[in-house]
């Protein structure tokens, strides 16, 4: 029974985890908006206004559900579960630390990259479900863009996975530092199996996979439908987008969808290309730094670090940079991401037979 | 019956049920989501036979595209059209729909005659690969007998597939592309 009890354990972790990382970033999101914008954000609810987002989730969950006379009332309920449950279930395979990962499995990418795919569904079905003309074309817009960028998405992944030769999340993460199994170099030339750190990491053992990460990057925003590909949501056309129409607890549920969505791909990303859960402080000589800074909760302490970093980098640019037009978009997507991720996959292949061999 | 067998028989009941769902309900949206449901529900039943690949595959591909798609069609084909739909005689026996009865009852024939002819414990192929150890355990990691296979024995139906698809994505683009303006 105890086996049961750990999964019910590690599930409700997850969850936990989810929330308390939602109502965080909601306040840094806020803080460095006022930062970029040269305001100061929240400031009255708690010392610097750390306890708004708490008396922000207090207020959605008294607030009254509301369900449009015309709508369709079960794909109305329903869709806010989906999109969560799809996020939330990605989170099942991506390790913390050496071995500390919910669920091991030998297809782990690919699972990620398929349950996150059903998010779509969710969306068009809260789109179709609210039966209002703005919450349709935001999610059309929406799904559209999240079919296109999967492409880039995709074969940014593939060519990760190409030099790491494993769709095992953890296989791939000990294969980047000093408890690697296989031989890793540096550029594809130094032996830095017993250095570690920062340089075996899959962006520096392969240089071309920098420009592959740069490429998720970019697609991983439009995935979780961020600015500057924010469209579905455009408030000066489609007011909220497929969400226009929900209210409560039912909102605040694809508000956490959203940042846990932005979590995963960070997560993903960092775990396919930035090193995972290892140091990026190398071996120098006798200073053993990558020896003594891995492990369980040094594992967990650096993944989270890089994550939040990323993070950071997806809000920053959420502040910065403009809205694109629907042409733009699908331009970047098809015309400059697609070709340019099809050369990191080819080269990957080259390197692989060629460099490493 | 332990933990796995009633997690299969309510992913089976769970297929059975939307299917059957799919198939009757009147309310078409309605309709394509619980396929989403289905195709799901079968993707479980496929990580009991020990192809959690071929599942994955099946979310990736069928509920990620063909389902999106099934919707976007939907969306864009035009009310009139759907409503034509909605006077289509519905009793089990009319013209419109002998067929499909007639195609589904053979069907259930075919496979509930090959279900009684057969007995599945005593196959003589299934006998020689227990005999010879030529079995996959839940452990093993299935992806890589997969690659190489590809790889190797079936590379040319594989790049057959490729071929083709190839030529159905430069003939879509063909098709969506505007037209030169003839000067």
């Amino acid at each position: 029974m105890n086996f049961y009890l750990i999964y019910f354990l590690v599930a409700i972790s997850i969850f936990g985890f989810i929330a308390v990382f939602s109502l965080v970033s909601v306040y840094a999101e806020r803080k460095i908006s006022a930062f970029i914008q040269d305001r100061l954000g929240p400031m009255e609810t708690g010392k610097f206004g750390w306890l708004q987002t708490a008396a922000d989730i207090l207020k959605l969950i008294q607030k009254e559900y509301i369900v449009p006379a015309l709508a369709d009332k079960v794909l109305f309920t329903l869709a806010p579960v989906i999109i969560f449950v799809a996020v939330y279930l990605g989170f099942v395979a991506l390790p913390w630390a050496p071995g500390l990962v919910p669920a091991h499995m030998n297809l782990g990418v690919f699972y990620v990259f398929a349950i996150i795919s059903i998010e779509a569904l969710g969306i068009l079905m809260a789109g179709w479900g609210s039966n209002n003309k703005y919450s349709l074309l935001g999610a059309v817009r929406s799904v559209a863009q999240m079919v296109s960028y999967e492409i880039p998405i995709g074969f940014a992944i593939i060519s990760a996975v190409m030099i790491s030769q494993s769709l095992d999340l953890q296989v791939i993460n000990y294969n980047q530092g000093v408890l690697a199994t296989e031989q890793i170099r540096f550029f594809g030339v130094y032996n830095v199996n017993k250095i570690g750190g920062f340089l075996a990491w899959n962006v520096f053992q392969a240089p071309h996979l920098l420009v592959a990460y740069v490429i998720y990057f970019i697609a991983s925003l439009a995935e979780c439908n961020r600015a500057p590909f924010d469209l579905p949501e455009a408030e000066s056309e489609l007011i909220g987008g497929f969400h226009t129409e929900y209210t409560g607890l039912r909102f605040a549920f694809i508000f956490l969808a959203e940042y846990a969505m932005m979590f995963l791909v960070a997560m993903l990303g960092v775990t396919l290309f930035l090193g995972g859960w290892n140091t990026p402080l190398p071996n120098i000589g006798s200073l053993h730094l990558a020896d003594d800074t891995t492990g369980v909760f040094w594992g967990i302490f650096w993944l989270m670090s890089k994550c939040l970093l990323v993070v950071a980098a997806q809000m920053w640019i959420r502040w910065t940079l403009p809205r694109l037009r629907v042409d733009q978009l699908m331009t970047l997507c098809w015309k400059v991401l697609t070709p340019i991720a099809f050369a990191c996959l080819v080269i990957s292949g080259l390197w692989r037979l060629l460099i490493v061999g | 019956m332990n933990l796995a067998q009633v997690i299969f028989y309510i992913l089976t009941a769970i297929t059975i049920g939307s299917a059957a769902f799919v198939v009757l309900s009147q309310h078409l949206v309605r309709s394509v989501f619980m396929l989403f449901v289905t195709l799901f529900a079968v993707a479980g039943l496929y990580v009991f036979a020990l192809a959690d690949f071929v599942a994955l595959t099946q979310i990736v591909i069928y509920v990620g595209g063909v389902l999106v798609l099934l919707l976007f069609a939907f969306l864009l084909s035009s009310k009139e059209s759907l409503e034509g739909m909605e006077k289509i005689p519905s009793g089990l026996l009319s013209a419109h729909r002998l067929p499909g009865a007639l195609i589904s009852v053979l069907f259930l024939a075919v496979l509930g005659f090959i279900f009684f002819q057969i007995d599945f414990e005593n196959l003589n192929w299934i006998k020689a690969s227990v005999a010879n150890g030529n079995v996959i355990s839940v452990s093993d990691n299935t992806i890589r007998n997969i690659g190489i296979n590809l790889m190797s024995k079936y590379l040319l139906p594989l790049e057959i597939v490729s071929i083709l698809l190839m030529m159905v994505l430069i003939g879509a683009a063909h098709i969506a592309r505007k037209e030169p303006k003839a000067s």
